[in-house]
C-alpha cells in the first residue's frame, strides 16, 4: 500500500507544468484538485465495498489455472519431447511460460500490493508471497511499492524510470553511450526477471559505487546479498537442473524449453510494464513536484505518468491488469480485477477536468514506446550545439 | 523463510528442513500443501493449511443471546484438556475470519461422542459471533485450530479443593472441568460461583444441577448481580476452607480484577488464583501514557498524533489509516498481524511488558504506543 497523503499548509503552489514529449500539460488549481480527488476517492469506496467472496473466488481461480497450466506444461513438455512429434513439446513451453506470466503479474505483483490482504488466507497475502521469477518478492516489495510508487516519474527519484539504462526524457542529459540505447532495451527485456532482482542492489550500491548515503534498507546489506543470491540458485535449481533431470531421457530440450519460457515471460512482462509509463504521452516529473503535495495533486501526478491499454479481458488478465495502469497507479491495493470497471469512470471524470488520459490500443501504445526509445537516443539540437 | 536457510548457502539443508526446501524452490510456496490449497478450497470451501476440519452437527439456543456450536473435528485433530480454548475460523464474504471460544464440552464427551461444544454469546453489534449463529446451519464445515491454553485443572494438584468463579460467559471453561470432573464421579470438593447480570442469564443451570447429583462434594451458589451486585469480598468470606482453595476465575476483565482484589484482602496467595480473560486484557494495568505520541506506519507514510488517554491498539490504528494490514483473533492469540516495530516503547496489553526501545517483532492487536512509535507499515 503506498498512498501518500501529505498535508499541506496555506502556501499556493505555483502549478507546475509537467512535461510529455514535446507538450507540457498546466496542474489546474488547488480547489479543482480537491473536487476532483472527491469523485476518485468515491470511485475507491464504492468499489472497496462490492471486494469480497467474488474477488476470493476469482484469485482462487487464477491460482488454479496458474498451477494447472505450470503442472500440465512440464507433462506435456516431457511426452512431447519424448513423442515422435517433437514439436508438440512446444505447448508445454507456452503453457509453461503463461503459467509463469500469471504467476509474476495477475497473482504475485497483485497480491504483494496488498489487494487480498483483506483475505486473511495465510497463502495468498503480501507478507510472505513468493514468486516464479529470479527476483527476491521482499526486495521487490521494498523498492516497488515505495519508490516507484510514491515517485512515480520523477526524474532522479523513480529510478523505474529508465531502470538508469534507457534515456526516455530531455531531463536526463544525453550521452553517447545512448545511441545504442534500442539494443540495451532489447537486453533488458529479455534478461527482465533479473534487472527486477538487482534493481534494490544496484540503488543500495551493493557491489559498484560508492555505499548510499542515507540509505533506509531494513535489513543489512549482507542480508540483501544473501537473498539475491538464494532466489537465483533456486530458480537456477528448479528449471535448468531439477526438471530437466526428472525428465533425463530428453535433458537438453527440457532445459531450453523451461529457457524460453522464461524468457517468453520476460519479454512479456517488459513489454506491458514499457506500455504502462514510457509511451510516447506519459508525463515526468521534477522531484520539487511531489514536496507538499495534496491528494488530489498526487492523483493528478499518476495519471499524468501512466497510460493504459485495450484488449479483450484475456490480455488484461495476462497484463496483471497493469494494462489499467493508471488505475493500478491511483488504487495500488484495490482487488485489480475491478480495474478495468473503474477505468471508464476514471476517464469520464478525467474528460470533465480537462485532464488527459492516456490510453490506446496495445499495439499503438508499445508503438510510440519504441518510438520514444529511439527518439532520446539523440541529443537534442541544443545539447548538440554545446557540444 | 526462515533465518536458518539464509545462512546454509548453496549446500543442501539438514534432512527435515529438505522437505521445505523442495517445496520453496519447486513451488515458491512454503509447503506442497499450501502449493495446492486453491484446489483443495475448490471442493471444499473455506479449508485452510493452518487448521483442522469441523463439521457443524447443530446449533443449539442456550439463552436469548447464547448459543452452542455442538462440533464434529477431523479425526486428526489431536484433542484437548478441559479449560482449554480453540480458535474458530470462517470464512464470511471471502475474508478468513477467526475468534477464539473455550470449549464448553468435557474431553471425556470428546471421547466418547467425537464432539465438542463451543458455548459463544452474540456481541452487540459484532461482526462474527452474530453471523455465525445466522449463517452456520447442520453440515456446514469451520476450521478450528489445535487446543490451547493453560486454564486447565492440570495446573494443580488433584486432592486440594477447587473454588470456581465464572461471570458470564466465563463460565464456559469452567462448565468443562465440571462435565469432566462429574463423568470421572469424582468425590473432590468443588464449589462453583455463578454470576449472571440477572436471573434471566444463568448459563447452563440444568446441566449444572444434574452435576450435583453426580458429584458429591459439589455447592453451587448462584449469584444474580441485579440482588448481590459485583463480587467482592463479602461474596467469598463465608466460604470454608477458602486459603486451601485452589481458584479459577474466568469473566469479563473488570470482574477478574475485582474478584483477584477481593482474593487479595482475604490473603488468598496469588500463586493460588488462576484466571481467563475473555478478551484481551484491560488496559487499566497502563500505569501512564506519555502526554502526547505520534505514531507513524513509515512505508506508507502515514502519521497519527494519538489522543492522550488513548489505549487503541495499533492494529486499530492502522486499520482506521486505512492500512489493512494481515490479521487474525485480533487477542494476541494467532500470531498473524505479526509486524516489524523499528522504535519507540509499545506497552503488550496481555503481558503487561513495556517493550524495548529498538526494532523488535511485535503484535499489532496487543500493542499500545507508549511513546512516539514508528511501525514498518
Amino acid at each position: 500500500m503506498t498512498t501518500t497523503v501529505m498535508n499541506r499548509g496555506n502556501t499556493v503552489l505555483v502549478p507546475a507544468p509537467a512535461k510529455a514529449g514535446g507538450h507540457v500539460t498546466i496542474r489546474p488549481d488547488d480547489a479543482t484538485l480537491d473536487a476532483f480527488a472527491e469523485e476518485l476517492d468515491a470511485l475507491r469506496a464504492e468499489t472497496m465495498s462490492k471486494v469480497g467472496q467474488k474477488d476470493a473466488d476469482y484469485i482462487r481461480r487464477v491460482i488454479r489455472w496458474q498451477r494447472g497450466l505450470d503442472m500440465g506444461g512440464r507433462v506435456v513438455m516431457l511426452v512431447g519431447f519424448l513423442s515422435p512429434l517433437w514439436w508438440t513439446g512446444l505447448f508445454g513451453v507456452l503453457m509453461l511460460a503463461i503459467a509463469k506470466i500469471l504467476d509474476n503479474m495477475e497473482i504475485g505483483h497483485n497480491v504483494m500490493h496488498g489487494q487480498y490482504d483483506w483475505m486473511n488466507d495465510p497463502n495468498i497475502n503480501s507478507r510472505d508471497f513468493e514468486w516464479d521469477n529470479v527476483g527476491d518478492a521482499n526486495s521487490w516489495k521494498r523498492y516497488h511499492n515505495h519508490e516507484h510508487h510514491t515517485y512515480t516519474n520523477i526524474i532522479g527519484k523513480d529510478r523505474d524510470y529508465g531502470y538508469g539504462i534507457l534515456r526516455l526524457s530531455d531531463d536526463i542529459a544525453w550521452r553517447p553511450r545512448n545511441l545504442y540505447q534500442f539494443f540495451m532495451y532489447l537486453k533488458l527485456s529479455l534478461l527482465f526477471e533479473f534487472g527486477v532482482a538487482y534493481h534494490e542492489l544496484a540503488g543500495e550500491r551493493i557491489f559498484f559505487g560508492k555505499k548510499k548515503k542515507n540509505s533506509q534498507l531494513p535489513i543489512s546489506r549482507e542480508e540483501l546479498k544473501q537473498a539475491f543470491f538464494r532466489k537465483i540458485r533456486r530458480q537456477t535449481f528448479k528449471d535448468y537442473v531439477f526438471y530437466p533431470l526428472l525428465c533425463f531421457p530428453v535433458l537438453v530440450p527440457v532445459l531450453l524449453g523451461n529457457l524460453a519460457a522464461n524468457l517468453i515471460r520476460n519479454l512479456w512482462t517488459s513489454t506491458v510494464i514499457f506500455c504502462g509509463h514510457f509511451t510516447e504521452s506519459a508525463h515526468t516529473f521534477r522531484a520539487e513536484d511531489c514536496e507538499q503535495e495534496t491528494r488530489g495533486q498526487w492523483y493528478f501526478r499518476q495519471i499524468l505518468g501512466s497510460s493504459n491499454f485495450e484488449g479483450p479481458r484475456w490480455l488484461h488478465i495476462l497484463s496483471g491488469h497493469l494494462s489499467c495502469q493508471v488505475e493500478h497507479h491511483l488504487f495500488p491495493d484495490v482487488p485489480a480485477y475491478h480495474y478495468p470497471e473503474m477505468a471508464k469512470t476514471v476517464e469520464q471524470i478525467c474528460q470533465r477536468y480537462g485532464i488527459p488520459y492516456n490510453t490506446g490500443s496495445f499495439a499503438r501504445q508499445y508503438w510510440t514506446v519504441l518510438q520514444r526509445i529511439v527518439r532520446y537516443s539523440f541529443p537534442t539540437r541544443r545539447e548538440l550545439a554545446n557540444a | 523463510m526462515t533465518a536458518t536457510h539464509s545462512q546454509q548457502g548453496p549446500a543442501l539443508p539438514a534432512a527435515g528442513g529438505i522437505g521445505r526446501w523442495l517445496a520453496e524452490t519447486l513451488t515458491t510456496r512454503p509447503s506442497f500443501s499450501s502449493y495446492f490449497a486453491p484446489f483443495m478450497q475448490y471442493w471444499q470451501p473455506g479449508w485452510s493449511t493452518h487448521a483442522w476440519r469441523a463439521a457443524v452437527m447443530q446449533i443449539r439456543s442456550e439463552l436469548s443471546d447464547v448459543y452452542s456450536l455442538v462440533l464434529k473435528p477431523d479425526s486428526r485433530w489431536a484433542g484437548f484438556v478441559a479449560g482449554q480454548y480453540v480458535q474458530l475460523t470462517v470464512e464470511k464474504d471471502g475474508a478468513f475470519c477467526t475468534r477464539t471460544f473455550s470449549i464448553s464440552s468435557s474431553p471425556a464427551h470428546w471421547q466418547t461422542t467425537g464432539l465438542i461444544e463451543l458455548t459463544i454469546r452474540e456481541q452487540v453489534g459484532g461482526r462474527i459471533t452474530p453471523w455465525l449463529r445466522q449463517h452456520l446451519h447442520a453440515n456446514s464445515v469451520v476450521n478450528i485450530s489445535a487446543a490451547q491454553g493453560e486454564f486447565t485443572l492440570q495446573q494443580v494438584p488433584e486432592h486440594r479443593p477447587l473454588l470456581l468463579i465464572a461471570g458470564g460467559s466465563g463460565l464456559t471453561p469452567l462448565h468443562s472441568m465440571l462435565q469432566q470432573l462429574s463423568s470421572e464421579v469424582s468425590a473432590r470438593e468443588v464449589h462453583l460461583l455463578v454470576y449472571a447480570r440477572d436471573s434471566q442469564h444463568f448459563l447452563f443451570q440444568q446441566a449444572l444441577l444434574g452435576y450435583e447429583t453426580s458429584l458429591s462434594n459439589l455447592s453451587i451458589q448462584w449469584m444474580d448481580s441485579e440482588q448481590v451486585g459485583f463480587i467482592d469480598e463479602s461474596h467469598l468470606q463465608p466460604l470454608q476452607r477458602l486459603l486451601e482453595c485452589d481458584v479459577f476465575v474466568c469473566g469479563p476483565s473488570p470482574m477478574i480484577k475485582a474478584a483477584r482484589d477481593a482474593l487479595r484482602v482475604l490473603h488468598v496467595a496469588d500463586e493460588r488464583v488462576h484466571f481467563e480473560y475473555f478478551g484481551a486484557a484491560p488496559l487499566d494495568r497502563v500505569a501512564q501514557l506519555d502526554a502526547s505520541r505520534v505514531v507513524q506506519f513509515s512505508r506508507s507514510q502515514h502519521v497519527l498524533d494519538v489522543a492522550q488517554a488513548s489505549n487503541q491498539s495499533l492494529l486499530e490504528m492502522a486499520e482506521q489509516s486505512g492500512l489493512n494490514p494481515v490479521s487474525g483473533c485480533r487477542i494476541g492469540v494467532c500470531h498473524q498481524c505479526i509486524c516489524q516495530k523499528e522504535r519507540g516503547v509499545v506497552l503488550n496489553t496481555r503481558t503487561g511488558e513495556y517493550s524495548d526501545t529498538g526494532p523488535e517483532e511485535i503484535q499489532l492487536c496487543l500493542s499500545v504506543p507508549v511513546t512516539d512509535v514508528v511501525v514498518s507499515l
